[in-house]
């Protein structure tokens, strides 16, 4: 299946590892001057809202696309995130960056605990076991008001602590600019992560797993165990999320983690390319856009936005990945399949 | 030479120009935030306050002010903290207001104080109730509205003394303002030496308040039960209560009481469920003062009907914006001085004078109104 | 005093439970012929209680006539939503993928209200919800008979229906395996739309009845929907008698909770029941003989 002689011999294999890592640095280099070409306050919020729902995608895409898990609940694991490193810091005065590890391990134990529990589910049983821990998690945080504050809110959360090298400030990040760049720039190296995950050894056991699970056991491969795995990086991702969400917007309420919100992830993930990983990359950044470029529309503009959804989920299944192959087809880039 | 004087009568022309053009452009304009609910369970509020806003506007901007005419912007902010954080970034970074009026929900506004803050815009408030939003002492924010603790010593008082109440059934949403109202009643009312049978809190999505109106049935005998909730799952209360047969509109003896927080119009909405309520209101229509007859009067002619305490404490905060313009106020912290040294202006919805934390300690803007059986209102002089 | 009580929160349970049957049992029928998850479910329940609040206040009918008229114009909704958004999608393997438009869908539906109906909540009143009757120490308002009878009428009827007819029979047979009952002549895309319009037809009426409960905005249905989806599980999904069964649990539970805890914890109690149920038995609560990997 994977011998890497093989896989060195196919001819096109070195260039595309080169095509890849030009990706990256076209990425970068896009990253870098996307606060450049958007100057205003307005934009550059919706850059940072970009760069945090790439990051809940592509986690979600992890989990549903390569490891074939149906999970209804990702504002779960967005929500642990926030509330666990948000609380570490303000009830105990504990320093952002390890507050952050432990949102993210907070929110990766959590995965891996639902996916131990819903271990032998499958298909829409486990769609509704991970709906109803959203739920759970969502009232919890509601309604442990001693702990959570509840409803009352959290506010004036500070930004992440400037960071400096002797005494020198090189990111305050009260600055929109700079935080924005720590975010996406964790976002990309998120993505080169799991396009490695992916690629490896691990990703192919994955698609195995997701193809037919019961082949997949006879040839000896733990699905379980691989599945527990793929929901553990995910969730982990979604909590890291989550802490950059509570300290860039300042002020944090168990409504933003309303079940409704996985709905919107899902639909980034659906409307980007399930089962590829650049498609929800711009699924996000696209239904993160579409309502602010509609905001002149009033209250149709949700309307466009479902609809957009409808038709997507219609006519192109595959989201803009798909839309991409079949432009790229047209015009004769296709790579041989 | 004449190049050179050219040159300079040409420069002369361009900064005469410039200051003439820029003396234009800076338009005299005082610009006012307006953070207001206009969207989920506390959208009415949103749309009575900006009728308010209208007929102040439409009053002042014929004359204006000291040469200042009035312009204001209104932003969403749902009554939740969330959207108002990003409606006052959004209102602060694009319009650039002088000062901002709103919110309306306490937890809204203690979102946003500071985001003001740090602005360094002064921030009028008029309907939130949580003693947290002045406490602190916050030189930037200001409210005419009586706080939470000045209403509930007030009404814990009444109830006992005036009511004779000596049982109380609490209920509130699980906000900040719901929370706070009525822990101050308890303690207050508990001190005085009444007894609270049950402090039921619930959440904005609960619909369903037969259970909870049971569960108040079955608790003996309750006087009075103070609610503190928006209108919609108010409604809910006041009917599922009645039909329990607790409440007088049902048959029963308890009456329910509350500090500033429900509408006008509540009672034609709920029906004979609502007989008897008695609740602190932020405006008495039978208001006898000049300035509140002539409010009312004005409105009725502009919108054909009745004013509520939302209406009328919009057009407060307005005009006392301009009663400070009057003093000298024309930017940001001019304004904010000019609002920390008023002292005994008459407003529509009572006097105002704020103490050292900004805070209006004027006890007149607390009225009293009880339910009759035709759904009116009458005036209890209890204040 | 206290066995009142108790009665009193076991009648407002079964009022509650009732109501959520109506939704639930939708859910469950599309679920059981389909192997489908319809999420925009929840906004035909709101849109019939709107239909039967505009039917009662712009054309001044009957509230029992409006219940009618909401059955109606869901079940014309889930003709539209069927044809234009289930065959489609049928064909194609992702089964994710007609869940996603019917989120998208949903997301439609809500913001098409919005803006036609306002964000202001509507009171909906009718003249039996303010008499009650009282007998004992128990009350019970007009409206909660209403909403009893016919639920038991319509679930009576459905399950009659199901039980005895052949039409109900050659559902059950699709639900059981779609092939097979093609191989018998049955045509399982009519049936499939009959069985939507059905389950439509339920939620636009659960929503004409729930709406002097709910308090209705176009996001009345949300707060009802995830309810259902916990009960269709717990129930076992597509089937009838455990959807009643879980319905009226899930009702008697949220009365009770609300009596002895507090009313916020009703959410929480009835995932965890959700989840348990999942941990021990994932079938649900009367499991029919299915040969599937659960």
């Amino acid at each position: 299946m994977s011998d890497p002689a093989l896989a060195q011999q196919w001819p096109g294999q070195r260039s595309m590892l080169r095509s890849r890592w030009v990706g990256y640095l076209v990425a970068v280099v896009a990253i870098a001057a996307l606060p450049l070409v958007f100057k205003d306050t307005y934009w550059r919020t919706n850059l940072t809202v970009c760069a945090i729902n790439v990051l809940l995608a592509i986690g979600l895409d992890f989990i549903l696309g390569y490891a074939g898990q149906l999970n209804l609940g990702h504002s779960a694991f967005y929500g642990l995130g926030a509330y666990v490193s948000t609380l570490l810091i303000v009830k105990l005065g504990i320093p952002f960056w390890f507050a952050f590890v432990a949102g993210v391990a907070f929110a990766g134990v959590a995965g891996i605990l639902l996916s131990v529990f819903a271990v032998r589910l499958r298909g829409h049983y486990l769609a509704i076991a991970s709906l109803g821990f959203a739920v759970i998690v969502h009232q919890i945080l509601l309604n442990w008001i001693s702990l959570t504050q509840g409803p009352l809110g959290i506010y004036g959360i500070a930004p992440p602590p400037a960071l400096t090298i002797a005494g020198f400030v090189i990111a305050d990040f009260h600055n929109l600019t700079a935080l924005f760049y720590l975010v996406a720039g964790f976002a990309l190296l998120s993505y080169i992560l799991l396009s490695q995950l992916v690629r490896s050894p691990i990703g192919e056991t994955l698609t195995a797993i997701r193809e037919d699970e019961v082949s997949a056991a006879s040839l000896g491969i733990n699905g379980a165990a691989w599945k527990v795995f793929a929901f553990g990086v995910g969730s982990a991702i979604a909590g890291a999320a989550g802490c950059f969400y509570a300290s860039f917007v300042g002020t944090l309420v168990p409504d933003a983690f309303f079940i409704s919100e996985a709905f919107n992830i899902l639909a980034m993930v659906i409307v980007g390319g399930m089962g590829t990983l650049i498609g929800p990359v711009f699924g996000a950044i696209l239904l993160t856009v579409l309502p602010e470029v509609l905001r002149g529309f009033g209250d149709l503009r949700l309307v466009v936005y479902g609809a957009a959804l409808t038709f997507v989920v219609l006519f192109m299944p595959g989201g803009l990945a798909q839309a991409a192959r079949v432009v790229a087809g047209k015009i004769g880039l296709r790579r041989p399949a | 030479m004449t190049t050179i004087r050219a040159f300079f009568v040409g420069a002369a022309a361009a900064g005469l120009l410039a200051f003439g053009s820029a003396a234009q452009a800076q338009d005299k304009t005082i610009k006012i935030g307006a953070l207001f609910p206009m969207s989920g369970p506390g959208s009415y509020f949103g749309a009575q306050d900006k009728q308010g806003v209208e007929l102040a506007l439409e009053q002042l901007n014929k004359a204006g002010v000291n040469g200042y005419k009035f312009v204001v912007q209104y932003e969403d902010s749902s009554c939740s903290p969330l959207p108002a954080t990003q409606a006052a970034k959004r209102l602060i970074e694009q319009f650039k207001p002088d000062v901002i009026i709103g919110e309306e929900c306490s937890d809204a506004t203690l979102a946003v104080m500071p985001i003001v803050e740090q602005a360094k815009i002064p921030f009028l408030n008029a309907g939130s109730s949580s003693i947290k939003v002045t406490q602190p002492g916050n030189p930037w924010t200001f409210r005419i509205m009586p706080n939470e603790v000045m209403q509930g010593i007030n009404l814990a008082e009444n109830a006992y003394k005036r009511m004779n109440a000596r049982t109380a059934v609490l209920l509130f949403e699980n906000t900040n303002a719901g929370i706070g109202n009525a822990q101050v009643f308890k303690e207050n009312f508990v001190k005085l030496g009444g007894k609270v049978l049950a402090e039921i809190g619930f959440g904005r999505d609960v619909n369903d308040f037969t259970s909870i109106a049971t569960r108040v049935a079955g608790l003996g005998k309750v006087d009075v039960i103070p609610t503190y909730t928006l209108e919609g799952q108010g409604l809910k209360i006041t009917q599922a209560l009645a039909q329990a047969g607790v409440t007088k509109g049902g048959g029963g003896s308890a009456i329910q009481i509350g500090t500033i927080w429900l509408p006008f119009g509540f009672e034609q909405k709920a029906g004979k469920a609502a007989l008897g309520y008695i609740r602190i209101v932020q405006f008495d229509p039978t208001d006898t003062r000049d300035v509140a007859k002539g409010f009312a009067s004005a409105f009725k002619a502009k919108y054909n009907a009745d004013p509520t305490h939302l209406n009328a404490h919009a057009y407060d905060q307005i005009m006392l914006i301009a009663d400070v313009v009057k003093r000298g106020g024309k930017d940001a912290q001019s304004i904010r001085d000019g609002l920390a040294a008023t002292k005994n202006y008459s407003g529509v919805t009572g006097s105002v004078e704020f103490d050292k934390t900004n805070q209006n300690i004027k006890m007149d803007t607390i009225h009293y109104m009880e339910t009759k059986p035709d759904m009116s209102w009458t005036s209890l002089k209890w204040n | 005093m206290t066995t009142t009580i108790v009665l009193q929160q076991a009648i407002n349970g079964v009022v509650l439970g009732s109501l959520y049957v109506l939704v639930a049992l939708g859910l469950t029928l599309i679920y059981g012929v389909l192997v489908q998850i319809n999420f925009a479910h929840a906004d035909f329940v709101t849109l019939g209680a709107f239909a039967a609040y505009f039917f009662m206040h712009l054309i001044g009918g009957g509230y029992l006539l409006s219940i009618a008229v909401a059955f109606a114009v869901g079940a014309a909704l889930g003709w539209l939503i069927n044809a234009s958004v289930f065959t489609p999608l049928r064909h194609k393997s992702n089964e994710l993928l007609p869940l996603i438009a019917t989120i998208g869908v949903s997301v439609m539906m809500q913001n098409i209200m919005l803006a036609w109906f306002g964000p202001i909540p509507y009171a909906f009143e009718t003249e039996y919800s303010s008499q009650v009757i009282r007998f004992a120490g128990i009350f019970v308002s007009w409206q909660n008979v209403i909403i009893i009878v016919v639920s038991v009428l319509t679930i009576a009827l459905l399950y009659a229906f199901m039980k005895f007819t052949f039409l109900g029979k050659a559902l059950r047979a699709v639900a059981q395996d779609r092939e097979t009952a093609g191989l018998m002549g049955i045509n399982p895309n009519h049936l499939i739309m009959l069985t939507f319009v059905i389950a439509s037809a339920l939620a636009g009426m659960g929503g004409a009845m729930l709406a002097p409960v709910l308090v209705l905005t176009p996001f009345a249905g949300t707060s009802v929907i995830v309810k259902a989806f916990a009960i269709v599980i717990i129930g076992g999904f597509g089937n009838v008698e455990g959807t009643i069964l879980a319905g009226l649990i899930v009702g008697l539970i949220e009365s009770y909770t609300t009596q002895f805890l507090d009313p916020g914890l009703i959410d929480i109690v009835v995932f965890a029941l959700l989840l348990l149920m999942l941990a021990i038995k994932p079938t649900g609560l009367i499991s029919e003989r299915r040969e599937e990997n659960v």
